[in-house]
């Protein structure tokens, strides 16, 4: 990671809000249902890995990189955006590298959010 | 999630014309993209049906009238693209209008989107104002396509209709008989054949005036139309004659059903507009086809056949039917 990329916030809260008119209560249902299915498709990487499964490794970097951009999570869909290009070249050693700053983000992000950020 | 998929299946196929204009179909794997679609989409008034996978969501386009779909690029089953090139080969009656989603955005992923029959495209993160104003096109594109298919209906329904008597026409008339010929051969049946002229049609308009002879053709035309079964076919050929088409009837029953229908039009009374009622008197022409021979019936002949018939009909002094065999001619 850039030393750049460790001052952005996780999430970008105000674009993300302004994208849903501003309905906070919304978005943290939102972000309920991208830790539940950010938790299932981190598992499917795992395995993926585990098995050398690029098609899988590509699919479930493209869908998280999909949802983390809804919802305005750059470093996030940073890392899934890597570990969808990881899949598409069938680089294995990038693969893992990203699985390590996907959790490393995914659990920033869960810090902030508890933080109230 | 299986009944729900099943009750947005259901809802999709089993709807009318009118109620599925707005309804929208998103298909897209990533459920949180789902929920801010399904969501935004609800408050602007759509009914929303979701579709997880291409799968599905090709089963929901397939069999349904929807008129908007947001297809996600990339899914598990059917991909946005392949989705699009595939409903558009269906031709259905009606046009959905295609909006592709996609996290790509790179000119040559738009260009393939759009020659698959995509009607637009759109990059996550999805902006919704921009989506809410690229449906408000959708909507007016869908009305655009609803009334030039209204007006191409009313148009064609012209084409093949005679503006005076609201039977079919001639020229629809001889398409007509191309396909019950057909199908009486490939289904062994016969099928008979009337022409149908006025013998005093001339007097009725010298005596009464033209529209007196217009307001005669069309209460005639109403009066077979109403006396014939359901299958069987009446068009205006010429001026003053008609021709009708008996599928299933041999030439006995078509010379019954003239000889009816004669009868008929003997005993009414036809309402000229002037006060007086005129008789009408008119004579049949008829043949018939038989099932069985290889080779096809050339349908001009056996309009010459029923003419042939029509004739002597005439010659033999009018009032009458008279009917020939057509293959007896042969």
């Amino acid at each position: 990671m850039a030393a750049s990329d460790k001052a952005e916030l996780p999430i970008n809260k105000p674009e993300a809000l302004e994208r849903i008119g501003g309905d906070e209560s919304f978005l943290q249902e939102l972000l309920t249902i991208y830790r539940e299915e950010f938790e299932k498709k981190y598992a499917e990487l795992e395995k993926a890995v585990d098995q050398k499964d690029f098609q899988t490794i590509r699919e479930a970097g493209h869908y998280l990189k999909g949802a983390s951009s809804n919802l305005s999570l750059p470093a996030l869909k940073e890392a899934a955006w890597k570990m969808e290009t990881a899949g598409a070249s069938n680089d294995l050693q990038a693969a893992r590298e990203v699985l390590h700053s996907l959790k490393t983000e995914y659990r920033r992000l869960q810090e902030f959010l508890k933080s109230g950020g | 999630m299986g009944r729900n998929k099943k009750r947005d299946l259901k809802r999709a196929t089993g709807n009318s014309f009118r109620k599925s204009s707005g309804q929208i179909l998103v298909a897209e794997d990533d459920r949180v993209t789902l929920s801010l679609l399904e969501r935004k989409l609800g408050e602007w008034g759509y009914e929303v049906l979701k579709a997880r996978d291409g799968r599905l969501a090709w089963e929901m386009l397939k069999k349904s009238e929807l008129r908007i779909a947001i297809l996600d690029w990339m899914m598990p089953g059917f991909k946005g693209p392949e989705l699009c090139r595939q409903l558009r080969q269906l031709k259905k009656p009606h046009y959905t209008y295609l909006i592709l989603l996609t996290s790509r955005d790179s000119a040559g992923d738009l260009i393939e989107g759009l020659k698959a029959g995509a009607d637009d495209y759109m990059t996550k993160p999805i902006n919704l104002m921009e989506l809410k104003a690229r449906l408000k096109t959708a909507r007016r594109i869908i009305e655009l396509e609803d009334n030039l298919i209204a007006a191409r209906r009313r148009l064609s329904r012209l084409a093949m209709t005679d503006s005076l008597t609201g039977v079919w026409n001639r020229r629809k008339f001889l398409s007509l008989l191309n396909e019950e010929l057909n199908r009486s051969r490939r289904e062994g049946r016969f099928l008979g054949l009337l022409m149908m002229d006025l013998d005093n049609f001339k007097e009725i308009n010298d005596r009464h005036g033209h529209p007196a002879g217009d307001a005669v053709l069309k209460q005639l035309a109403q009066l077979i139309r109403r006396n014939l079964r359901k299958y069987d076919r009446i068009a205006r050929y010429g001026g003053d004659e008609f021709i009708l088409l008996l599928p299933g009837s041999d030439l006995r029953e078509t010379e019954a059903v003239a000889e009816r229908l004669l009868d008929l039009i003997r005993r009414s009374r036809f309402r000229t507009g002037t006060g007086r009622a005129a008789v009408v008197s008119v004579s049949f022409g008829g043949t018939a086809v038989s099932p069985g021979p290889e080779q096809g019936v050339d349908p001009k002949s056996l309009i010459r056949t029923a003419d042939g018939a029509l004739y002597r009909a005439k010659r033999d002094g009018r009032d009458r039917v008279v009917v020939i065999d057509h293959e007896g001619e042969k």
